[in-house]
C-alpha cells in the first residue's frame, strides 16, 4: 500500500480536513463518556472511530474516478443492503426497523451507507452532461436514481434518515446549471407544500398523532405537554439551556442524561449532552468546528479539475450540512424530534463509519485536484 | 474555480450554498446563546426542580403522660407501603393488582381503587397502599424492588392508644386534616398542608401546638422515574413536646370499672383536686376506642366502626363531663345553700324554713318526700328536704337565683382544657325565653328551680367546680388536665437555615382562683350537713367509709318534665362529693344516667372513686376493682 502512496499524494493529502473530522469524532467520544459515564458507549466508539479511520485511509489513497466509474455497481449493491432491512435479516431497535444484521459483519444500518453509492451515482451521471441549462429528462433521471434507495428507507420507515437525502439531490441539481427560476419555483413549491401536506396530513390521520404532537411542541412550546410528547423537546432544552455559559465541566453525578431525564443521550441528543458539560463556549467551538470542516470540504469544491469530483464533494458537505442542523436544531427546540444522528459526534458505528469514508472521498477528490 | 467558465456561474453556486450553510449554524449559534446564556438560570432551576425532592420525615409527636409517669399516649413506628405516580404511570393497572394483593395480602378491589387513584394524581405524589405493614410486607416489597420500583416503605410513627376506651373523650385522637379546616384561616396562617396529622378532640387538639414536633426532610436527588439515587442532605425533625396530665390512671380506671358496672353503663365521674383544680379523673361512658380513629380510617372495617359510633343514639363520642347537660336535681342544693346564706335569705343563727311537706303555689301542690317539720340548713341539705328549698328559692327570688348562678360561674365556661366545652343552661339563660314565651317567669318556676329542675340544666364539669369550691372557703379554681410540658432540645446547628430552636417546658399557668364569699361559719353549716348525708344518717350512709370522712350530696333529677308520667325513663342518679370532709384533698362527681335513686347508684360509684384514692395512700388495702364494680 505505501509503495503506492506517492510523494504528491503525501504533500497533497488533506491534513487539516481529517485532523478536524478526527478532533470531532474525539470530542464526541467525550460526550458519549459524559453521556452514559458507567455504559460502554463510549468504548465502542472509540473501536469505531479507529474502524473509520482505517476504511477512511482506504477510500482516500484510492483514486476517486476509478470508484465513480463502479458507481453503478457500488449504487446496486447499496439497493441491496437498503432492501435486506425488509427480509429477515433486518433487525428492530427501538421500534424502528433499520438495521441488518449479517452473518460475520454483524449489525449496521443501510441507510446511513446507501447515502454514498447515491452521491457517486448522481454525480456520475450529472458530472458527465455536457454544459447547458438542466433538461427535464435529466431531472427525471436524477428522481429515479434518488426514488431507489429513498423509496426503500421510506418503506422501512425511517423519515428522519430520508429526509438527509432530499438536499444531496437539491445540491446536485442546483450546481448542474438548474435555471434560477426554478430553483425559486421550487423554494415556494416548499412552502406552499410543506404546509398543505401538513394540513391533509392532520386531517386524513397519515400524520400520526405523536408526530403532530413533536412539531406542535416546536410550534408552540408553553402549551405542550411536558411529560406527554412533548417531553423529548423540553428535556432536551432544559439540558441545553442548564450548561449556561460553560457548562459543568463534566461533572455528570446529577447531569440530565445519567438521571435519566433526557432521552437517547448518546445518539440523537448528543449535542445537548455537550451543551451540558461545555456551554455555550464549548458549543459554539463545536459549530465553528463544523463550519471550519464545511468550508474546507467546500473550498475543495472549488479546486477540484473536474464536475463529478465536485458534485461528490458539495453534495457531501450539504447532506453533512444539512443533517448537523436537523439534529442541533431538534435539541434546541425548534425543529421537531426528527432520529437523525450528529454526524461525527452521535455514538454509532454506521454513521461514523460512513461519514469518514464520505470524508474520505473528499480528501481523494483534493488529493488529485492537479492531477489530469 | 476552474470550473466556473463552463458552467451557469457555478462559483456564485457554490457560495449560495456555502452562505447558507453559514447562516443555519449562525441560526443555531443565536438560538444556543438564547437557550443558554439567556435563559441559563431558569432551565438550570428547572433541571434543579426536576431532580431535587424533599421527602418529609415525619416529626415523633409528644407523648402524653399521667401524674405519676404512667405512659397515656404514644407514637410507635409503623410501616407502609406506599405506591408512587411516576413509576406507574406507564403501567396497566391490571398489570399489578393480582401481584400487589397476593404479595401484600390485600384485597384485589382495593388495589385496583388505590392504583386508580394514584395513576390520576399529581407527579411525585404519592399514596399509602398498605399500613402497618408486616415483616413480611416489608421483606417482600424489598425482594421485588427492581420489578415494582413504584413501591417503597416508608417509617411512619403512629399514635398510640394504649388504654384504648380509657380516657378517649379526655385524650381526643388523631388524624388527617380535613378538607374543611385547611380552609379555614386558623389553619392555614399555621401552614397545614393536605395529609398533616393533627389533633382531633380532648388533649389532642387543645394542646396540638406543643404534641406536634416539626417535621424534618431528606433532600434528595431522583432520576426521571422519581427513584431516589442519592441524598443530598438531611433536616432531622424536631420531636413535640410531652405532656404530663394531672390524671391519676389508677382513679381514672377506678372511675371507669364503677361506671361500667352501673346499670346502664351510661353516665360521667370526674375527679378534681379542691385546692388547685387539677383533674384527677374524668370518665365518660360509653366511650370509643381512639385506635379505630388512627389506623381504621384507611380500612372498610374501620370506616364502618367509625360511622357506627357517629350513628350510635348512645353517642359514645360524647363527653358527658363537659358536653352533657343534666338537671342537678337535689345536688343544686348545695350552691343555693351558699346562696341563701349570703344573700341573707337565711343566717347561720336562723337557718330554719319549714318542709310542710311540700309547698302550694297557685292551685298546685308540689310536694317533699318527706315531712322534716322546720329544719335547719344543715338537716335540710342531710336529708334533702324539697320543701325547705321550695321556700329557699321563693325567698331569693329569681333574682337571687340569678346572682347565685353568676356566682358559680353556671353561666360561663369552666375554662377546663378542653376543646367543646358547653355552657349549662340556667334560669338566668332561660328567664328571657320564658319571659318572651309565656309573658312572665311564674313563682313555679322559682320553685322547681330550687330543687335543681325544669330551668336548671348543667355541665358536671360546672358543677364539680362549684361543689368543690365550698369545701375550700370558696376558691373556684379552673380545673384543667395540663400539669406541664417537657421541654425539647434545639435540631441542627444555631445559624443555619434549617435550625429549629429548643422549646422550653412550662406548666399550667393557674388563672387566679374566683372567690365566694363566704365566711367560715357559713362554709361550716353547708359542709356539716354535706358530711351528714354520708356520716350522720344522710341519704349516702351506705357510702360510709370510716375514718375517712367524705361529704356529699345526692340527687335525683326527674328526666321527663315535673309532675309528668316518667314514661319508663327513669331518673338520673347524681352525687356531688369532697373528702375529707374538713379538709378536703379530693373532689368526686358521680352522675349515672336513667337509673334512678342518686344515694343507691351514684354514691356508691362515688366511693368506689375514694376508695382507689384511699388504696393509693396505703390507708386502705388495695381493692380489687372488679370486686367494688361487682358489690
Amino acid at each position: 500500500m505505501v509503495a503506492i502512496i506517492e510523494k504528491h499524494e503525501i504533500r497533497d493529502f488533506d491534513w487539516l480536513t481529517t485532523g478536524l473530522a478526527i478532533a470531532i469524532a474525539s470530542f464526541g467520544i467525550w460526550q458519549i463518556h459524559n453521556a452514559l459515564p458507567t455504559e460502554s458507549y463510549w468504548t465502542k466508539q472509540i473501536i469505531g472511530l479507529l474502524i473509520a479511520l482505517a476504511a477512511f485511509a482506504v477510500v482516500a489513497v484510492s483514486d476517486y474516478r476509478r470508484i465513480i466509474d463502479a458507481a453503478p455497481i457500488i449504487y446496486v449493491i447499496g439497493l441491496v443492503l437498503l432492501f435486506l432491512v425488509l427480509t429477515p435479516f433486518g433487525v428492530e431497535v427501538n421500534g424502528q426497523r433499520a438495521w441488518v444484521r449479517l452473518p460475520l459483519v454483524g449489525q449496521f444500518q443501510p441507510s446511513e451507507f446507501a447515502k454514498i453509492p447515491t452521491v457517486l451515482m448522481l454525480a456520475k451521471y450529472f458530472g458527465a452532461r455536457k454544459g447547458g441549462t438542466l433538461q427535464l429528462r435529466e431531472v427525471m433521471i436524477g428522481a429515479l436514481i434518488m426514488a431507489g434507495p429513498l423509496g426503500l428507507i421510506m418503506l422501512e420507515p425511517d423519515m428522519g434518515q430520508a429526509l438527509t437525502y432530499i438536499p444531496i439531490f437539491a445540491a446536485v441539481l442546483f450546481l448542474s446549471s438548474i435555471k434560477i427560476r426554478y430553483v425559486i419555483a421550487g423554494l415556494l413549491a416548499v412552502v406552499v407544500f410543506v404546509p398543505t401536506a401538513w394540513y391533509v396530513g392532520v386531517k386524513t390521520g397519515k400524520i400520526k398523532r405523536y408526530q403532530q404532537e413533536r412539531v406542535n411542541v416546536v410550534l408552540d412550546p408553553d402549551s405542550a405537554d411536558p411529560r406527554g410528547y412533548g417531553y423529548h423537546t423540553v428535556q432536551s432544552m432544559i439540558t441545553v439551556g442548564k450548561g449556561g455559559l460553560s457548562g459543568t465541566r463534566g461533572d455528570t453525578e446529577t447531569s440530565q442524561s445519567v438521571l435519566k431525564f433526557l432521552p437517547e443521550p448518546q445518539t440523537d441528543f448528543i449535542f445537548a449532552v455537550t451543551a451540558e458539560n461545555t456551554g455555550f463556549i464549548g458549543c459554539i467551538s463545536l459549530l465553528l468546528a463544523y463550519a471550519l470542516l464545511i468550508s474546507r470540504l467546500i473550498d475543495g469544491a472549488r479546486e477540484v479539475s473536474d464536475k463529478q469530483g465536485m458534485l461528490v464533494i458539495m453534495s457531501i458537505a450539504t447532506a453533512m450540512a444539512f443533517q448537523i442542523f436537523m439534529n442541533i436544531g431538534m435539541t434546541l427546540g425548534f425543529l421537531p424530534v426528527i432520529g437523525v444522528p450528529l454526524p461525527l459526534m452521535s455514538a454509532g458505528l454506521s454513521a461514523l463509519l460512513s461519514t469518514f469514508v464520505a470524508i474520505g472521498f473528499v480528501v481523494s477528490v483534493r488529493m488529485r485536484r492537479f492531477v489530469n | 474555480m476552474k470550473l466556473n467558465e463552463h458552467s451557469q456561474n457555478l462559483g456564485g453556486r457554490i457560495i449560495t450554498i456555502q452562505v447558507v450553510v453559514f447562516v443555519l449554524l449562525a441560526l443555531l449559534g443565536a438560538r444556543l446563546y438564547y437557550l443558554q446564556v439567556v435563559r441559563g438560570d431558569y432551565f438550570s432551576e428547572r433541571a434543579e426542580n426536576q431532580r431535587i425532592r424533599l421527602i418529609p420525615i415525619p416529626a415523633p409527636r409528644g407523648a402524653i403522660f399521667d401524674r405519676n409517669g404512667k405512659i397515656l399516649v404514644d407514637s410507635r413506628p409503623t410501616f407502609n407501603v406506599v405506591l408512587s405516580n411516576e413509576p406507574i404511570k406507564g403501567i396497566e393497572v391490571d398489570d399489578r393488582v393480582d401481584e400487589y394483593a397476593k404479595g401484600l395480602s390485600l384485597e384485589p378491589a382495593y388495589v385496583r381503587e388505590r392504583l386508580v387513584s394514584i395513576k390520576k394524581q399529581n407527579d411525585f405524589e404519592t399514596l399509602v397502599l398498605k399500613d402497618n405493614a408486616s415483616m413480611q410486607d416489608i421483606a417482600w416489597v424489598e425482594s421485588h424492588l427492581l420489578e415494582f420500583p413504584e413501591l417503597r416503605v416508608e417509617l411512619q410513627p403512629q399514635r398510640f392508644y394504649p388504654h384504648g376506651t380509657s380516657m378517649a373523650h379526655v385524650l381526643g385522637y388523631v388524624g388527617e386534616i380535613s378538607p374543611k379546616q385547611l380552609e379555614s384561616d386558623e389553619y392555614k396562617q399555621k401552614g397545614f398542608r393536605p395529609g398533616d396529622i393533627i389533633g382531633k378532640g380532648g388533649l389532642e387538639q387543645y394542646y396540638d401546638e406543643y404534641l406536634r414536633g416539626t417535621p424534618g426532610y431528606r433532600k434528595v436527588i431522583v432520576d426521571s422515574r422519581g427513584r431516589v439515587q442519592s441524598e443530598i442532605g438531611k433536616v432531622d425533625p424536631q420531636a413535640g413536646q410531652d405532656l404530663v396530665t394531672t390524671i391519676d390512671l389508677d382513679l381514672q380506671n377506678a372511675a371507669e370499672q364503677q361506671l361500667a358496672a352501673t346499670p346502664t353503663k351510661r353516665g360521667t365521674i370526674i375527679s378534681m383536686d379542691p385546692n388547685n383544680g387539677e383533674m384527677l379523673a374524668m370518665a365518660s361512658l360509653p366511650s370509643f376506642d381512639p385506635n379505630i380513629f388512627v389506623q381504621g380510617s384507611k380500612t372498610k372495617e374501620g370506616r364502618k366502626q367509625i360511622a357506627a359510633y357517629w350513628q350510635d343514639p348512645q353517642r359514645p363520642l360524647y363527653n358527658r363531663a363537659i358536653q352533657g347537660r343534666y338537671p342537678p336535681g337535689s345536688t343544686w342544693k348545695i350552691p343555693e345553700s351558699v346562696a341563701g346564706l349570703e344573700q341573707g335569705a337565711i343566717t347561720v343563727a336562723h337557718s330554719n324554713l319549714a318542709c310542710g311537706g311540700g309547698i302550694q303555689v297557685g292551685n298546685k301542690f308540689t310536694r317533699c318526700m318527706g315531712n322534716h317539720g322546720s329544719p335547719k340548713l344543715d338537716y335540710a341539705i342531710t336529708h334533702s328536704c324539697d320543701g325547705y328549698y321550695y321556700r329557699l328559692a321563693l325567698k331569693l327570688g329569681i333574682e337571687g337565683i340569678t346572682e347565685m348562678v353568676e356566682q358559680f360561674d353556671y353561666d360561663k365556661l369552666s375554662g377546663i382544657d378542653l376543646p367543646n366545652e358547653k355552657i349549662s343552661q340556667t334560669p338566668k339563660s332561660w328567664r328571657p325565653i320564658v319571659e318572651k314565651r309565656e309573658g312572665k317567669w311564674s313563682d313555679i318556676r322559682t320553685v322547681y328551680s330550687g330543687i335543681g329542675q325544669d330551668t336548671v340544666v348543667i355541665t358536671p364539669i360546672s358543677h364539680l367546680r362549684a361543689i368543690a369550691s365550698v369545701g375550700v372557703h370558696g376558691k373556684m379554681y379552673v380545673p384543667h388536665f395540663m400539669k406541664e410540658f417537657k421541654p425539647v432540645g434545639a435540631v441542627g446547628e444555631e445559624g443555619d437555615p434549617s435550625y429549629i430552636p429548643g422549646r422550653e417546658g412550662f406548666t399550667f399557668l393557674h388563672p387566679e382562683a374566683k372567690p365566694i364569699p363566704m365566711t367560715p361559719e357559713q362554709e361550716e353549716i353547708v359542709v356539716r350537713g354535706m358530711w351528714g348525708v354520708v356520716n350522720n344518717g344522710g341519704t349516702a350512709t351506705s357510702i360510709h367509709i370510716p375514718g375517712f370522712d367524705i361529704a356529699g350530696k345526692t340527687g335525683t333529677a326527674q328526666v321527663a318534665e315535673l309532675g309528668k308520667d316518667v314514661g319508663g325513663k327513669k331518673d338520673h342518679a347524681w352525687f356531688v362529693s369532697f373528702a375529707p370532709a374538713y379538709k378536703p384533698e379530693i373532689a368526686v362527681l358521680a352522675l349515672v344516667e336513667n337509673v334512678g335513686f342518686g344515694g343507691s347508684f351514684a354514691a356508691p360509684a362515688a366511693k368506689g372513686v375514694y376508695e382507689a384514692y384511699l388504696a393509693k395512700k396505703g390507708i386502705l388495702p388495695q381493692v380489687d376493682a372488679d370486686q367494688v364494680a361487682k358489690q
